[in-house]
């Protein structure tokens, strides 16, 4: 007996499963649970970049699982982390980072490279002059953004990064790096407000000028110690 | 704004512009370019919109295509559905990870097997540039040095929508394409690249002569003197009370600059009970220069976690040496020294007659010292459990003279750990039935983990490396190395001539022998299954001898994916080998960085315990993580068994809910790089918890129970995995089997149990085993310990400190960690997971290896699957659960 039953079986758990997808769990309403383009969207107009409509799946998900990609998304979350950004204030346009080089110095494959800058007289002050990231070796491991003792290094959340040549594009120099704090606080609202990194901002914006005025040369005192400047901000890293 | 109009006087009808353009564009052909200009709109289009994948992945990368195949991207409704098992039959190669140098030849043949219009889509940052991996031996440094690539696809790894994006890059470059300018179509363009060549490296035959030239010189050579090497350390002696006559050769010729190190190994040896005031006493190699060597702090001495214990350990070598006659054994840092040419018959009597009969030999890796080259064994018992010991032996350490007696005999799971030792130190097993390179090939001029061995982009003992930023500009390792590639030939090497692309050096060696079956008059042939094959899971390959479609023979042949994680390991400071340890078995991230954290927490002794909460977070981490695996390992299972891929939707889908809050609270759905030596890296944020409680509490018992009511009693699963794969419980244990493999045959071991590690002594749960150990155990064990695992995240979600600190002490990139020997041990979905470190008091660890359970599970293959059919061993290695990013490391 049941030549065929299976066949019917398991055309009968697809159609379950597509059926739960609006049925189970919050009442027959025809809506699909975590948003995105719903039963009938069927001719959803085109959102603009940035603005699809996002689907957050949970514990309470059924049936349909498939987020479009690119029509919807899936949310970004914060410590979503694909390659390093440099961040610069809005307020002055200076970059945090002082090139103390830590986020060089706990990249696991290596991938980090920066020189300093130098003021008129030639001697080395805290700000890089080059900055480069190699994405063909970096390993999205936050490292360094985790261990930056500036708040300057980021990990950045754009993934769509495809493209048709690596030579040129694939090292990312200084120009390529930038971000604005803005930026960044948009991307990252909790840890942007969290305490740590509100007082690391802090201080940081003290050590700001009396940096810029080293580089530019302004102060009476040479830049003889960059470094001494940099150790008493690299304790305190959280 | 007005839009202008044109009036045309003649009809005086008003014309939009736009569709004035669209017309003639599209409607009103003009000429000929045009028309070919439609026909290219059309030819694209069918094109662009039906690219066929090869079905092909070389690592980590490879599971994030496949969850881009799977139910939540379905990259179906790009047309690209169709994963051809097959090139002849693909129009798009997606590079999906590490390229090695022994993948190589293969990925460029598969290229030259595909037909024309061919694309590739290189993934991930290993496949564009040499990734995280570039400075191991065996890393090609980007696949484009060798295939023409279209689109680059940054990450590591790309999330299934990066690749999303790449495909739709890919598809906009079709769409540029002219019909008129296909070069596929034109006779005289060469699209075929010359299949490279592994001789003694991976020689590209385009760039034949000049490779030669530059061997010649010396180049290499020549560069590597104006390098530091790694410092060489002698080997711990034993504790000068006991027996001071047993000094090892000293050797004073070394410079001077190894006299720091060579003093803090000799504190290291100062043995366990006065660890502070001993740094200066004992000086086995005798050497008074060693004064300005600052005190390296010592850990104290043990080889695990759980383990003899000094009084037990002290009997055991008593009575080793009284049976066997004084000298037998050596208590060296809390383990025993045994001479070679007693070693088999010590291990006969520790496994047979012992009063704690170690039955299981957990671990064996060999370290390379000054004097000599040191290989350990770890063993255990699986009755009385948690009573590990380790044995050494010593051998000479010079470059293919050092021999040591094979304990293939006493425990067959010594096999392929044997055969790994002598390809990586060079180091001969005398009585090994095959003692042949395992993970490199024939040929290979190196024994690439000896210390004196220096890789192509070798730069310095340990990172960090020198700067490769000047003048503005930037350089990538490639303009250091001579040859300008990752390629490094031996001075004098010249069998130039004989290179041929044909030649398949890796496998060609290990030919299985066979049994003869005397009823079946057929002739035996071989088979090569892989390494790329839909599914041997990644880049494995099988050499099969088989009798009509009897397998009478199975010899499995790995290392497309070696990718050097050891020596790679050994130039990471301590902290910058996490992210690495994720990418060993890529489906189970948290648990591999788990392992490492308590090998490296156990050097760093109390210091570094974990608070309460990173306890549970821990826990929680890993068990969710041994669900996720599970729910990959069955849907695959069935995969083999020929269910294909409705099963593994399922299961992928309660993976990708569990991979969500892996990304939420470490960043990477994937490569978590989450703990922290001594707790994690983030506090879980506002909401996780509730959301793993729902997910934990209300979903995945009724996941699994859905799973359990499609498949086990289905009558085909049944059918396929019942009575298939066999091995019985003592062969699992003389295999060194681990995990759900070697509780599926029904020995109950589990290291969670066995030697409890983190907090998993409060927690209830119990270990499934099964009765048969064929493959239908093995995946009602797995389907059970998601069950138990369940039960554990219930208890620890319901547990777990509201609030509380993650870290022990303060966060900091400088980990000092104590000079000493670890090895830790963690219950890994695939099985036991072991990693052994050897610290000399460095930033970096001296020796560092790691015991991976897929590996030494692939030496029962050949037992399990003789005497079934191909098809079966399709299943087998299913039912196994390899990862090969683990197998290969």
């Amino acid at each position: 007996m049941g030549y065929g039953r299976g066949i019917i079986v398991g055309h009968w758990v697809t159609l379950r499963r597509f059926l739960r997808t609006f049925f189970i769990g919050h009442g027959a309403t025809l809506k699909r649970r975590g948003g995105g383009h719903q039963l009938f969207d069927l001719w959803p107009g085109k959102k603009k970049r940035g603005e699809e409509p996002t689907v957050q799946q949970d514990a309470t998900t059924e049936g349909l699982f498939t987020v479009e990609y690119p029509d919807e998304r899936l949310p970004v979350y914060e410590r979503f982390r694909v390659l390093p950004v440099l961040v610069y204030d809005d307020s002055d346009g200076n970059v945090r980072c002082t090139c103390c080089n830590i986020c060089a110095k706990v990249c696991p494959p290596q991938c980090i490279w920066m020189t300093h800058a130098a003021g008129p007289d030639g001697k080395p002050v805290p700000l890089p002059e080059d900055y480069y990231i190699d994405m063909d070796v970096c390993m999205n491991c936050g490292l360094c953004s985790e261990y930056c003792p500036f708040d300057a290094i980021k990990m950045d959340q754009n993934f769509e990064l495809s493209n048709y040549e690596r030579h040129q594009s694939h090292i990312f120099s200084l120009q390529d790096l930038l971000v604005s704090s803005e930026f960044y606080a948009n991307t990252h609202p909790e840890a942007y407000a969290s305490d740590e990194q509100v007082v690391e901002r802090g201080k940081v914006a003290k050590k700001k000028d009396q940096r810029l005025q080293k580089a530019l040369g302004v102060g009476a005192k040479p830049a003889s110690n960059p470094k001494p400047a940099a150790k008493p901000a690299a304790t305190p890293a959280t | 704004m007005s839009t202008p109009t044109i009036t045309r006087p003649e009809w005086s009808t008003v014309i939009d512009p736009v569709l004035q353009k669209e017309l003639e564009q599209h409607v009103l052909v003009t000429t000929w370019d045009k028309l070919l200009g439609m026909v290219d709109t059309v030819y694209n289009w069918g094109r662009r919109s039906s690219l066929w994948p090869l079905g092909f992945g070389l690592a980590c990368c490879a599971i994030e295509m496949i969850c881009t195949a799977s139910s939540r991207f379905d990259i179906a409704r790009f047309g690209a559905e169709v994963f051809r098992g097959s090139p002849r039959q693909a129009d798009v190669m997606i590079v999906s990870g590490t390229v090695t140098k022994t993948m190589m030849p293969m990925i460029a043949r598969l290229y030259d097997q595909m037909p024309e219009p061919k694309y590739v889509i290189s993934m991930g940052a290993c496949a564009s540039g040499g990734g995280p991996f570039k400075e191991g031996y065996n890393v090609v440094s980007g696949v484009d040095k060798y295939l023409p690539v279209d689109v680059y696809v940054p990450g590591c790894p790309p999330t299934p929508q990066a690749l999303l994006n790449g495909l739709i890059m890919l598809q906009k470059k079709i769409d540029g394409e002219r019909f008129t300018q296909a070069p596929w179509y034109r006779g005289e363009v060469e699209r075929d690249i010359p299949v490279p060549v592994l001789g003694p490296d991976l020689i590209d035959l385009r760039l034949l002569e000049i490779t030669a030239e530059r061997t010649a010189q010396g180049l290499v050579e020549a560069r590597e003197e104006t390098l530091e090497k790694p410092p060489i350390i002698p080997a711990p002696q034993p504790e000068v009370e006991e027996a001071p006559a047993e000094a090892a050769p000293a050797a004073p010729k070394a410079p001077s600059k190894l006299d720091l190190i060579r003093a803090k190994s000799a504190a290291a040896a100062a043995g366990t009970e006065a660890p502070a005031e001993a740094a200066e006493a004992p000086k086995p190699a005798a050497k008074p220069a060693a004064k300005p060597a600052k005190k390296v702090k010592k850990a104290e001495a043990r080889p695990s976690l759980c383990w003899l214990g000094d009084a037990g350990l002290k009997e055991l070598n008593d009575r080793l040496n009284s049976k066997f006659g004084a000298g037998t054994s050596t208590i060296i840092q809390a383990a025993l020294l045994i001479p070679a040419d007693k070693l088999v018959a010590v291990c006969l009597y520790l496994r047979d007659e012992n009063t704690i009969k170690y039955d299981y030999l957990a671990s064996l890796q060999s370290v390379h010292f000054e004097d000599c080259i040191e290989v350990n064994y770890q063993l255990d018992s699986t009755i009385n459990q948690g009573k590990l010991i380790e044995v050494r032996v010593r051998t000479s350490q010079v470059e293919g003279e050092g021999e040591v007696p094979s304990l293939n005999s006493v425990w067959r799971g010594a096999d392929f750990q044997e055969r790994e030792v002598y390809d990586m130190m060079g180091v001969k097993f005398t009585g090994h039935p095959e003692l042949k390179r395992i993970l490199m090939w024939d040929g290979y001029s190196y024994w690439p983990l000896r210390k004196d061995f220096l890789e192509p982009y070798y730069e310095g003992p340990t990172k960090v490396f020198d700067s490769r930023c000047e003048d503005g500009r930037h350089f990538r390792a490639e303009e250091f190395n001579p040859y300008g590639s990752n390629t490094k030939i031996p001075k004098g090497w010249n069998g130039w001539g004989e290179l041929d692309p044909g030649d398949d050096t890796k496998g060609k060696t290990l030919l299985p022998s066979g049994v003869e079956i005397s009823e079946l008059g057929t002739d035996q042939f071989m088979v090569s299954m892989g390494p790329q094959h839909p599914s041997t899971h990644g880049v494995f390959r099988m050499n099969l001898r088989v009798d009509g479609e009897t397998i009478v023979g199975l010899k499995p042949v790995m290392g497309y994916m070696h990718r050097n994680h050891e020596k790679i390991g050994e130039r990471n400071t301590f902290l910058m080998n996490f992210p690495f340890t994720d990418r060993l078995d890529y489906l189970t991230s948290m648990g591999n960085n788990f392992g490492y954290a308590l090998a490296v927490e156990q050097l760093m002794g109390d210091d570094s315990k974990p608070p309460e909460r990173a306890e549970y977070i821990r826990v929680i981490m890993a068990e969710l993580t041994r669900v996720a695996s599970h729910m990959w390992s069955i849907g695959f299972l069935l995969n083999d068994l020929g269910a294909f891929f409705t099963p593994a939707l399922y299961a992928i889908e309660e993976r990708e809910l569990i991979l969500d809050l892996f990304e939420w609270a470490s960043g990477s759905r994937m490569m978590c790089n989450y703990f922290r030596f001594g707790g994690v890296a983030f506090e879980l944020p506002p909401g996780w918890i509730e959301r793993c409680r729902g997910i934990v509490n209300d979903r995945l018992d009724k996941k699994i129970d859905e799973l359990d009511r499609y498949l086990t009693n289905n009558e085909i699963v049944g059918d396929r995995a019942k009575g298939v794969g066999i091995l019985t419980a003592e062969q699992a244990i003389n295999f060194s089997m681990a995990g759900p493999v070697l509780r599926g045959s029904g020995v109950s071991y589990d290291v969670r149990r066995a030697a409890p590690y983190s907090i998993y002594d409060r927690f209830d749960f119990k270990v499934p085993v099964g009765k048969t150990g064929d493959m239908f155990d093995r995946y009602i064990v797995r389907l059970e310990e998601m069950r138990e695992s369940v039960k554990i995240l219930k208890q620890a979600c319901k547990d777990i400190p509201a609030t509380g600190p993650i870290l022990a002490g303060k966060k900091t990139y400088q980990i000092k960690v104590p000079a000493g020997e670890a090895y830790s041990r963690v219950e890994n979905p695939k099985g036991e997971l072991g990693y052994y470190v050897y610290a000399d008091g460095s930033a970096t660890a001296y020796r560092y290896h790691v015991r991976s359970p897929s590996f030494i599970n692939l030496t029962a293959l050949e037992q399990m699957c003789l005497g079934h059919s191909i098809a079966d061993v399709v299943g087998i290695l299913g039912s196994l659960d390899i990862v090969l990013g683990e197998v290969d490391r």
